[in-house]
């Protein structure tokens, strides 16, 4: 269950942040950007050299939260010792605010398979999935936040509605939920679900951060459309405006602007991130009238 | 493994293991028919893993281009995405952590037949495989030279030194630090000047700063020095030089913090005394 101390030092205050790139490493450091924390790939700060040590430099201006892809919280087989050890100690060395990982998986048989694969949502993938969260917070000795998925298959033996999966990961571990807004746009048009519910039946309580990104838009031989989660272009319309729908039900969450190929200029994401922060401001600000009211 | 109420009225599900191994041999060899079976019976629409297939290859063969910028240099961009296709086929990572992937690359190349004709390919392969592990190595600090000042006379035959993280060796009978010198820098000129047969070279790769230095070792300073970073003891490693400058060669090394700790062997039983 959840440890009784999170070492959240410093804290993530509730308005967006960007993805932290190694392109952009010397301008963060040259010019801190207006933003209120920044998040990077776990992965890709195992190793020593500058790369850590750019970060510990950023991490002395921002909060910091470290998002995992490799762990494969879904598999099985349970979790690889080794890369969780790997985990534990990025989180020692940078003291993060926040750490994530998906709903996914990506190890089986001893082979990383780079990607994040779907996971049928019945009970025993549940079961697995609880098991593997309760490992890595055992380690960490935090709580950590579980992203919902974006999905191009669904399993037909699949029992139980994802949103109802994420809520029940969240009330039976005591970890927290990352909501990415866009996976929850993306697979609804995939599969035909009402993002709005979706987003209407995630536990406000739970909900300790908010991803945002583009996607891209793949036309299927059959005439049909699939959205693809590629976090290569700016956020699209209907998804601010879902974006809007989670914040009136959820209040202000730390908003990440998630943005990992055809990386543009800084200033794009920090813009991105503005936009954010005054929807999370009229968010704020609504609901103050509504109080009143 | 204890079975769900779920699966005890639809015997024909599989488990949550049986999908993720028939989804993990469908996206590592597509032509798998046990897998696709599987995935026939569960998948809505099974097609779609391709989807999933070509962001794995796409993230694996990335980190390959990452990991061996001189080699995709040498062969070109397609050459090298079909030799890394075929490689990871048969070697999947087995870890997330993908600053390291590739282990194994320069094997594959010593037998991938479409690069025979490249005869210097692989070792180019094995300098790079040195140089990123130089990259990602541990932070470490370099032994202090005092500490070593106390060791008795007696048992420094028995010194081991543990290597800097970043520390490696690698030979070649190619002059392959010049190959892949000039081939980074995109030196036309220099690569033409290159001599295939000009001889062997002994390198050590090591991270000084935050810059990778590949330097030139004259063969028997490089067999002390190998010997000394494989954990041999100091007497073991100056009969292995068998050089009278060994003795500067140590100090020329630990001065430039190619090691982090020393251990020393349990004293023998016998009572004479042996001079390193």
């Amino acid at each position: 269950m959840v440890p009784a101390t999170a070492r959240d030092n410093r804290p993530v205050p509730a308005r967006a942040g960007i993805g932290l790139r190694f392109q952009h490493h010397r301008a963060v450091l040259e010019a801190a950007p207006d933003v209120a924390f920044m998040e990077v790939h776990t992965e890709n700060y195992m190793g020593g050299g500058s790369p850590i040590h750019c970060l510990e430099a950023v991490r002395r201006d921002f909060p910091l939260s470290l998002h995992g892809v490799g762990l494969s919280l879904g598999s099985a087989e349970g979790l690889d010792p080794a890369h969780l050890d790997r985990v534990r100690r990025v989180a020692e060395r940078i003291e993060p605010a926040l750490v994530s990982e998906h709903v996914a998986w990506s190890v089986s048989g001893g082979a990383y398979l780079a990607d994040l694969l779907p996971l049928p949502m019945t009970e025993e993938a549940l079961a697995a999935v609880c098991r593997n969260v309760d490992r890595m917070q055992d380690t960490l000795r935090r709580r950590i936040l579980v992203e919902n998925p974006s999905t191009y298959v669904q399993f037909r033996h699949s029992t139980i509605p994802e949103w109802e999966f994420m809520t029940a990961v969240a009330a039976r571990t005591g970890c927290g939920i990352l909501c990415d807004v866009n996976n929850i746009f993306v697979s609804a048009e995939n599969h035909g679900w009402d993002a709005s519910a979706y987003v209407a039946n995630l536990p406000p309580a739970a909900i300790g951060e908010i991803h945002l990104a583009g996607h891209g838009v793949r036309e299927l031989p059959d005439g049909g459309m699939l959205r693809i989660d590629d976090h290569g272009s700016r956020v699209i319309d209907k998804v601010w405006s879902l974006y809007g729908e989670a914040l009136r039900r959820f209040g202000p969450v730390p908003t990440l602007i998630e943005w990992d190929t055809e990386v543009p200029p800084l200033d794009v994401l920090v813009g991105e991130a503005h936009h954010a922060d005054a929807l999370i401001l009229v968010a704020s600000d609504g609901a103050g009238r509504a109080d009143a009211a | 493994m204890r079975s769900f109420s779920s699966q005890a009225t639809e015997p024909d599900v599989p488990t949550l293991l049986e999908v993720q191994s028939a989804m993990r041999r469908g996206l590592l060899d597509g032509r798998d028919p046990a897998a696709a079976a599987v995935l026939a019976g569960v998948l809505a629409p099974a097609d779609r893993l391709g989807i999933h297939r070509n962001t794995s290859r796409g993230t694996l063969t990335k980190a390959l281009r990452l990991n061996f910028p001189a080699v995709e240099r040498i062969v070109g961009e397609d050459f090298f995405a079909a030799a890394a296709d075929e490689f990871i086929a048969h070697n999947p990572p087995g870890t997330a952590w993908l600053d390291l992937y590739g282990e194994r690359f320069a094997e594959f190349l010593q037998i991938f037949a479409p690069a025979a004709s490249l005869a210097y390919l692989p070792d180019v392969a094995r300098l790079e495989r040195c140089v990123c592990s130089a990259l990602h190595a541990a932070g470490a600090r370099p032994l202090e030279c005092a500490r070593l000042l106390d060791i008795a006379p007696s048992a420094q035959a028995g010194l081991r030194l543990t290597p800097h993280p970043s520390v490696s060796l690698v030979s070649s009978v190619y002059p392959v630090d010049d190959i892949w010198r000039a081939v980074l820098a995109g030196d036309d000129a220099a690569l033409a000047a290159i001599d295939l047969a000009a001889g062997a070279v002994h390198l050590l790769v090591e991270r000084r700063a935050d810059e990778i230095a590949v330097t030139r070792l004259e063969k028997r300073r490089w067999m002390f020095a190998d010997a000394l970073v494989s954990g041999h003891s100091l007497a073991s490693s100056f009969e292995i030089a068998g050089d009278a400058d060994a003795a500067r060669w140590l100090a020329e090394h630990l001065t430039a913090g190619h090691f982090i700790a020393f251990a020393l062997d349990p004293a023998p039983p016998a009572v004479s005394e042996h001079e390193p």
